[in-house]
Order: C-alpha cells, then sequence, then structure tokens
C-alpha cells in the first residue's frame, strides 16, 4: 500500500458532524443530530480510525466539527478507548472543538483523562443579540461558565474563537466583546471576520438586501484586533490566528511562532501531511488531497462496508503542489524560511518564484531577507491576492 | 409578352398597413399562387424581414391576369424595401417600374414613412393608384385617409381604391387599375439592350443572381453583356422571373422583369442601378445611377476574441449578399481584433448584426456608431477629410472645421405630442423647419437634425412619448458646419478607444458624465484605486473613481479550505488573464461590453 511508504503521518484531523442548530453563518457540513445516526457514526468513526491506524503517529491531534462536544459521554469513551487501543492517543497537541453550550464537567474530565490538553471554544460573541443573530445556542454567561470548568477539569491550553464583522455588529459592540473575551485569560485566540458563503442562511439574507457589507467597519475592527491582542501580550502568527509565548528563554523571532500557536493548524499552513477522518473530512496524505463523502449516512454505509469513505481525491503536479503550498504558508507571519519550504516541497521558493516574490516586495507587501519572504502587516491583508501569484 | 400587354408596379406602404398581405392576395388571385398553404408572407424570404414585417431584398414576382377587357397581362410586382435607410434600393426598385400602389391604412392613414416613400415614387413619375386599405376595421375612416392623400401627398381622393386585404375585398378592382391606369413600358429607343439591375442576391451554385428589368432589347442566356458603370463583361448563362420560385425563361423582352445569372462571383461586383447592354454594341446608361456610400459606422468585435477569423469569414459571406455592407479590420486595446463596419443606416446596422448574431451565431459586440464627418484641415490646401472613426479624428490644433451630416426627419404624431417631439428635436439639435396639419388629431414636424443625434433612441424616444402614436422617417440632407469635439475616456489616465466618441460640445460633458459613472459601475474594484475621466482635447470633464480594496483576503483558512481556496484563486488568476489591462487596470471584457450596450 501506498500509505506505507515513508514515516507515518503526525497530524489527525476528525469530523464531528452534528450540531444542535445550524449556525447561520456556518457552511461546514453539519447536520442536527439524531441519537441513533450519532450512534452509528461513532461506530463508522471507529471503523475508518481502525483503517487508517496502522500509517498514523499522531502528534497533533483535532477534533472539529460540527460540534464534537454535542457527543456525549458514552459516545466519547468509545471513541477515546478506540484511540488508545490503536495507539493514537500520547499527542502533544490533542485539541477538541466545543460549545459553550455543551461544556460539562464530566466530559472535561473524561477528555482530560484521556490526553486532551487543548480545547476551542467557539464564542464567536458576548453581545447576546449577536448570538441570537448568529444562531447560536449558548449565551455569555454560559461562555464564562464554562471556561471556569475547562479551568476547573486542568485545561492549560484553551483557545477563544471570535467573529467581527457581524451583520449589526457596532465598533463599540466589538471592542466590548474583545476585551471581555481578553479578559479570559485563554491562552489562545483565532478572531476572524464573518465569511458569507453560499448556502448558509446569513449569504441569503445579504443577497435580499437585507444589510450590507462594511469593508470599512471590518477593516477598522481587524486593525483594533490586532493592536488590543498584541497589548494583551498575544502574538499575532496568522492572518486570524493569536497566541500567548510562555517561553522564556528564547527570542520569539527565531522560532517562527509563539509557544502557545496551534501545531495542528500550522501543520496546514506548512503544506504538511494529515489524516482527515469522519464525513465531509479532507486529508493531505504525501501529496494526496482526499475528501470523504460528506452526506452522514453515505460515509457510514462505506465504512460498515469496510470501506474508507473517500468521494474525490486530487494530486497536483509536484509545482503546483509546492506553489499551494507556498501560497497558504503566506498566511502566517513568519512567511517562508526559504530552508523550510525547499525541505518540505523539495523546490526552491527562490526559483520558481522569484519574480513573484520581488512583485509583492514592489508593491510592499512583502519582505524578503536572505533567509526567508514573508507578507507584511499591509501585504497580510491582501493575503489572497499574494497567493494567487504563486499557484502554477 | 408585348410590351402592351405588362405592368410593372410596386406598393408603397407603411410598416403594418398590409403591404404583405396584399401582395399574397395579388398573387393568390391571379393564380400564381394556388393556394394558401405556402408560409403567410411569400415576398419576405429572411426570417428577420418576416419578423420585423420589413423587406430588406426585393423580389420581382411576375404574374398573369386576364382582365375584364379580356386579355392576358404580365403584371410585374417589384418589392421594394421598405425603410428609409436603403431609399436609394428603393429608388431603383421604383426606377424599374411604370406604376405604384400606395397603401394607406384606413384606421391609421398617412404615416411619416409612406410620405418620404411617395415622393421618391413621384420624382421617378409614377403612376399612382392610392388603396385605402383595411375598410372592414371598425375604427376605419375611409373620407379622413382620402383627406389627408389629398392634403398630404396632393393626390386625388376619386382615384382611391377602398379595399380590405385581409377580407380580399377591392382586389379586382385593384388588378383592374393596374391594367387600366399603370402605362405600358416603351422602349427607350436606344440600338440595343439596356436593362436595370436593381437588386441582387447569391446563390451558392449560380453567384451573383441579378434582379433585372429591361428597358429596351432583350436579354437571354448566351449573350455577351457589359455592366456599364462597372465596366465588367460576362457571358449570361439563365435568364428568368420569379412566380415566386425561380422559374428559367427563353429570353426577357421589353418591359420585362426577371433575373439574370452570369457567373458572377460577389454581389459588390454588380452595382446597384447599374446598366446592362450588349458587349458588342453598349447603349447607353439609364437614368439615376449612383454610387451607394455607407452612412453610418461601428466597430463590430468577437466576444470571444479567437472567434476572429470565423467572424471575418461571416462578414465576407453576408458581403455576398449585401453589398452596401462594408467591412474592414481595425483592432481596439480594450476589444481586440475586429471591423470597422459601414453601413447605410440605423436600420441596416441593426440588420447586420442581428444577422451575425442569428443566421451566423456569431456572439459580437458593436461600439458607439458614428456617422461620416468632413474635417476640413488647416494650412494652405485645406484639404478635406471623412472620418467616420473618433479614432482618426485630426488633432484640433490642424482642424479648420468639422461638418456633419444632416437629416430631414418627418415626425407625424398625434396633436398633444407636438410639445414633446420639439422638445425632443431641441434635444437632438435639430431644428423645426415647419409644421403640417394632416388631420384635425394629428400634425406633422419636418426638422431638421444631425443623423448623428437620431442614431441611437431618437425613434424609440418618440414611440415612448407618444405611447406608439408617433412614427418618424427622414431622408439624408445636405453637410452642416458644427462644433465637434473628440470626447476620450481615461482610465488611470489611459484612453479606452472602444469609448471614444465624435459628439457635439454641448453634449461632450453630459454624455462624459454619464459613461463615467457607468464605467465606476462596471469596473471591478482593484487593489488601487481607479481614476475615471471623460476628457474632451486635454480637459477633464467629468471624474469618477473606484475605491481600492482595503483587504483581499479569506479571514478563515484551514486544511479542509485548501483546495476549494486553491480553484478559487486559480480560477480568479485565469480570469485575470482574460481581462484587458488598461493603465495597469484589469477590466473584464463584460464591462465594456455592458457599458457599449447602454
Amino acid at each position: 500500500m501506498l500509505e506505507n511508504c515513508g514515516p507515518r503521518i503526525s497530524s489527525l484531523y476528525l469530523h464531528v458532524p452534528f450540531c444542535a442548530q445550524k449556525c447561520a453563518y456556518c457552511a461546514f457540513f453539519s447536520e442536527a443530530s439524531s441519537g441513533e445516526l450519532i450512534n452509528r457514526y461513532v461506530a463508522a468513526l471507529v471503523r475508518e480510525m481502525e483503517l487508517v491506524a496502522h500509517d498514523l503517529q499522531p502528534r497533533t491531534i483535532f477534533f472539529g466539527g460540527g460540534t464534537p462536544s454535542l457527543l456525549n459521554l458514552r459516545q466519547w469513551e468509545k471513541i477515546l478507548r478506540t484511540m488508545e487501543r490503536l495507539n493514537l492517543l500520547g499527542a502533544e497537541e490533542f485539541t477538541v472543538e466545543c460549545n459553550p453550550a455543551t461544556v460539562s464537567a464530566d466530559k472535561s474530565k473524561l477528555l482530560r483523562d484521556f490526553g486532551v490538553n487543548r480545547i476551542s471554544m467557539g464564542v464567536q460573541s458576548l453581545d447576546e443579540a449577536l448570538l441570537d443573530r448568529l444562531g447560536r445556542i449558548h449565551t455569555r454567561e454560559m461562555v464564562f461558565k464554562s471556561f471556569d470548568t475547562l479551568r476547573a477539569a486542568g485545561f492549560d491550553n484553551v483557545n477563544v474563537d471570535l467573529m467581527f464583522a457581524i451583520p449589526g455588529q457596532t465598533m463599540k459592540i466589538w471592542r466590548a466583546t474583545l476585551t471581555e473575551a481578553l479578559s479570559l485569560g485563554s491562552e489562545h485566540l483565532s478572531s476572524y471576520e464573518v465569511i458569507y458563503e453560499e448556502d448558509t442562511p446569513l449569504f441569503a439574507q445579504l443577497q435580499a438586501g437585507e444589510f450590507s457589507v462594511d469593508e470599512d467597519l471590518a477593516c477598522d475592527m481587524y486593525e483594533d484586533l490586532i493592536a488590543r491582542t498584541t497589548a494583551a501580550g498575544f502574538h499575532q502568527y496568522e492572518i486570524a490566528n493569536f497566541a500567548r509565548d510562555a517561553a522564556l528563554n528564547s527570542q520569539l523571532s527565531t522560532r517562527n511562532f509563539p509557544s502557545h500557536a496551534c501545531r495542528h493548524n500550522l501543520n496546514y499552513w506548512r503544506g504538511g501531511s494529515f489524516h482527515g477522518l469522519g464525513p465531509s473530512a479532507t486529508g493531505y496524505v504525501r501529496g494526496v488531497r482526499t475528501k470523504n463523502w460528506s452526506n452522514t449516512q453515505l460515509y457510514c454505509e462505506q465504512l460498515e462496508k469496510g470501506k474508507r469513505a473517500i468521494e474525490s481525491r486530487e494530486e497536483l503536479s509536484p509545482v503546483a503542489r509546492a506553489g499551494e503550498t507556498a501560497a497558504f504558508g503566506l498566511r502566517m507571519n513568519a512567511g517562508w524560511p526559504f530552508a523550510d519550504f525547499q525541505r518540505t516541497t523539495g523546490h526552491d521558493l527562490r526559483g520558481e518564484w522569484s519574480a513573484d516574490m520581488d512583485g509583492l516586495v514592489q508593491r510592499g507587501w512583502a519582505s524578503r531577507t536572505p533567509e526567508r519572504f514573508q507578507l507584511t502587516h499591509e501585504g497580510l491583508r491582501f493575503a489572497d491576492a499574494a497567493a494567487e501569484s504563486f499557484l502554477r | 409578352m408585348d410590351a402592351a400587354h405588362i405592368r410593372n408596379f410596386s406598393i408603397i406602404a407603411h410598416i403594418d398597413h398590409g403591404k404583405t398581405t396584399l401582395s399574397d392576395r395579388l398573387l393568390h388571385r391571379t393564380g400564381t399562387v394556388a393556394t394558401r398553404d405556402m408560409e403567410a408572407q411569400l415576398l419576405d424570404s429572411m426570417d428577420l424581414e418576416r419578423e420585423r414585417g420589413i423587406t430588406i431584398k426585393a423580389h420581382p414576382v411576375t404574374m398573369l391576369y386576364k382582365a375584364k377587357n379580356g386579355e392576358t397581362y404580365e403584371l410585374n410586382l417589384i418589392d421594394t424595401p421598405g425603410h428609409v435607410d436603403f431609399t436609394y434600393e428603393v429608388s431603383r426598385s421604383l426606377a424599374a417600374c411604370e406604376g405604384a400602389l400606395l397603401i394607406v391604412d384606413a384606421a391609421q392613414g398617412v404615416e411619416a414613412q409612406t410620405v418620404a416613400n411617395v415622393h421618391l415614387a413621384m420624382k421617378q413619375n409614377l403612376t399612382i393608384i392610392p388603396v385605402i386599405n383595411k375598410i372592414d376595421l371598425p375604427h376605419a375612416d375611409i373620407p379622413q385617409a382620402k383627406r389627408q392623400l389629398e392634403d398630404i401627398l396632393a393626390i386625388p381622393a376619386e382615384t382611391a381604391i377602398p379595399a380590405s386585404a385581409k377580407e380580399g375585398i377591392g382586389i379586382e378592382e385593384i388588378l383592374e387599375a393596374i391594367v387600366e391606369r399603370v402605362p405600358p413600358p416603351k422602349p427607350t429607343g436606344a440600338p440595343g439592350l439596356q436593362a436595370l439591375a436593381f437588386d441582387s442576391l447569391y446563390d451558392t451554385y449560380k453567384g451573383v443572381i441579378t434582379h433585372v428589368r429591361v428597358f429596351n432589347g432583350e436579354l437571354k442566356a448566351g449573350m455577351n453583356i457589359k455592366l456599364l458603370h462597372s465596366g465588367k463583361n460576362y457571358e449570361v448563362k439563365e435568364v428568368g422571373s420569379f412566380n415566386p420560385k425561380p422559374y428559367v425563361r427563353a429570353k426577357l423582352e421589353v418591359g420585362e422583369t426577371g433575373y439574370m445569372t452570369a457567373n458572377i462571383k460577389t454581389a459588390a461586383e454588380v452595382k446597384m442601378g447599374d446598366t446592362i447592354t450588349d458587349a458588342r454594341h453598349p447603349s447607353g446608361v439609364l437614368p439615376g445611377f449612383k454610387e451607394v456610400h455607407p452612412m453610418v459606422f461601428s466597430g463590430i468585435y468577437p466576444i470571444n476574441t479567437a472567434d476572429y477569423e470565423h467572424l471575418k469569414q461571416n462578414m465576407a459571406k453576408l458581403q455576398l449578399n449585401d453589398s452596401a455592407f462594408a467591412y474592414s479590420a481595425e483592432t481596439s486595446v480594450a476589444l481586440g481584433f475586429g471591423f470597422r463596419c459601414g453601413f447605410l443606416g440605423l436600420l441596416h446596422m441593426e440588420i447586420v448584426q442581428e444577422r451575425l448574431r442569428r443566421e451566423y451565431g456569431m456572439d459580437i459586440i458593436a461600439t458607439y456608431p458614428s456617422v461620416v464627418y468632413r474635417v476640413t484641415m488647416t494650412g494652405k490646401d485645406k484639404t478635406v477629410k471623412e472620418v467616420d472613426n473618433p479614432a482618426f479624428l485630426p488633432d484640433v490644433t490642424h482642424i479648420e472645421k468639422i461638418e456633419e451630416p444632416m437629416v430631414r426627419a418627418y415626425i407625424i404624431c398625434p396633436n398633444e405630442y407636438i410639445g414633446d417631439m420639439m422638445a425632443l428635436v431641441s434635444e437632438k439639435r435639430g431644428t423645426l423647419d415647419h409644421t403640417e396639419t394632416l388631420d384635425p388629431k394629428r400634425v406633422m414636424l419636418h426638422n431638421l437634425v444631425p443623423l448623428g443625434e437620431i442614431l441611437i433612441d431618437f425613434h424609440d424616444r418618440i414611440k415612448s412619448l407618444t405611447r406608439g402614436y408617433g412614427s418618424m422617417d427622414y431622408e439624408h440632407a445636405d453637410y452642416q458646419e458644427s462644433d465637434m469635439v473628440k470626447l476620450d475616456m481615461l482610465v488611470n489616465n489611459e484612453p479606452m478607444d472602444a469609448f471614444s466618441s465624435i459628439v457635439h460640445r454641448t453634449k461632450a460633458e453630459g454624455r462624459g458624465r454619464a459613461l463615467a459613472e457607468k464605467l465606476k459601475e462596471v469596473i471591478p474594484r482593484q487593489q488601487f484605486q481607479v481614476k475615471i475621466q471623460a476628457a474632451i482635447g486635454g480637459k477633464i470633464v467629468a471624474s469618477e473613481s473606484v475605491s481600492a480594496f482595503r483587504k483581499d483576503v479569506t479571514a478563515k483558512c484551514y486544511g479542509g479550505d485548501v483546495s476549494r481556496k486553491r480553484k478559487l484563486l486559480e480560477k480568479q488568476k485565469e480570469g485575470k488573464k482574460r481581462m484587458k489591462s488598461i493603465g495597469n487596470v484589469n477590466i473584464p471584457q463584460e464591462a465594456f461590453i455592458e457599458v457599449l450596450k447602454t
């Protein structure tokens, strides 16, 4: 089997496609839960882990969704026990996404006991009206309470997800939310502008003219975000990601990332391999990108037959793959150290892409030193335009 | 048939007044067409003609009619293109006749188009037989139609025949009147063959089929002929007539009408109105010949640049059938490779564009139409240049004066719209010459208007201002000196050639502003500010700007998003390659098209 060539894959993503209620902005694959289907899904996920385990030695694990915290204790236990049996536990970073409404002390303890060491909380806003607007099921109070629960359970690495430029959100509301979120004292903050994805209620409302997008306001909120997180001791290491740095001895600049940066996500942006399990999950293993069936029913059927539930595969030419890796790596503040790029892709960024880099430097969007190429503060705001030029 | 038993006539009518229905009736009544199982409108063979109710290509049809006096006559109906763009073609068709049926709708009365064509027929000394059609309609007003005949056209009312082509009323009387009133053709007295070429169409197998009317002598297969104006010689392969399908005849004699083939390769070789004579014993030319020159010009470009060669081939094919259509290659920064095309007028332009789209399936975009300006240069010799493309307008410092073509425009409208019409004419820089009362409810305004001003929406505006009751027609008049300027549209200081136009100084600013606003809407935002300006000479008269993007970044992008995002960016990158870059600004071709459409 192809999967057996080379070292085993060290990054694992698992998708939990269930939500208590679909959020207005969300285009991720998820569906309202029925107990029976969730049990069937858990069994299928277990089966899929069994099929892939031989190629895995996870250093980072990430349960995303959907709402992973929606699974009940018994379901979680089944998954975690399987991971234990398959030798998948013991990752340096093991993250589970949680909705503040579904965090309980029991569940927190169970996760902690099996080695989960990072929680990502989908807070989005601390304004009740906006939480309603977004279709979130939690309240402000639940956020504070859940955070305490997690801390009590021993989680010392927590991420808070925040959204800005939400329709109806004023600068004042945003500032208040950001202030309160920072005061929680989390180790990590992900904050991104609302994306209007097709097939979401929010997109439909935008199309119908129920509100309009205020680009200037969104930009101002973003600048405010960077200034305030920096002042609060965070380091921006990617367009939407901020983390604290706990390492005392070495300068951040020589390490590229703050110590609480999400390693699992860094692997994505660095073009690293990972297995993706669960309905609609994407994997990227030794240059081949795969995507599982998005339909949970179909996903389960495949695995019940003992087959992986892969819907599509994509393998780019080496140079196209390197171009893609270059493009997405630029989302990180550290950009691309030339040596790292060469190691990851086998290509020299200074060869094929030299003119593209020069063009961006000329526009003031990027800087280039003998060691690395990285986007400037302004360039990060145009990361897509920059990324485009690297694609081959 | 001996000339005494031949009658050549055409039909003059406003659109929808029943010309085609009457033609069909005549064909039917004379037994030329036995049943009505054929398509409703026999004479119009192009889809477009049928759809728009106008005839573009004239087809002569020969009918045999046994009159009340017991004798059989050969009646040749020479159909005419019913639009002023084709005035010269109409005049050539009329020149092939001795008489004309003038159809007036009993309910609507005389319309502007009728007036222009009756004037043409009168100039040719044709006997006019007025027919008041649609008398079966409940709101038919025969006395009023008669009064208008006398008042507007100076045609004796008692000569009018009441009819209903639809109901078959008056058909007999019309046929009898043709026999009795239209004079038989008379030989010209020239020593040999004189025939008028009044139309042509292209056939893949036979080459050009020339429609002819023999004025003197005879035309038959095997003859060596000479076209006097083009100076070319041919051997006649076949002669015949239409009934309405073509049929071969041994020869065409004095007064007869039909067609001729002679291995002529392109329609351009046969000039409309040319005289056909015996090559060995040439007779003199028939009167009235004119070279046809395009009056309106516009660039036609393929929307997909790869279609250029295909478009070129199709234009050549189109020209085979339409010698009045002219084209030559040109390039535009904005639109790429295309053609500068010349047309007889607006309708002709529309027809050509429509035919390219529909018959030839071409995806095309046309630039803002222009007329032919006469530019007198400064300097001793005062050279006069004809300019039909704003790109070739000389620098203002070298121009002494610019003259623009004028038209006499007739507008007929109900009284209550006179004010609106006068305001419209004045908006179009026209002058009202005089007003004529047609009946208690309607007037006709005689105006002098620049041709360039009526190119775009004049007719539509008349229709909408008068709720459809107004009608308009025009004939070409002289050139007049005018304060014309070149209006350029600039994007980040670079001119966009496709939007340049020659406009009157008083209108330049308004048009510049409107174009700038429209461009602002369609030019996508860039990563820098885009300046859109309208300029006359070096002077900026209108300015807009498209603000820069402040960001272009996907807020959130993780492992599962990479593939989809990459494809999106690839698509964008591909799209940018297809855009035209002007002054560093990427503009999608759709944006140009969007603006040119308005």
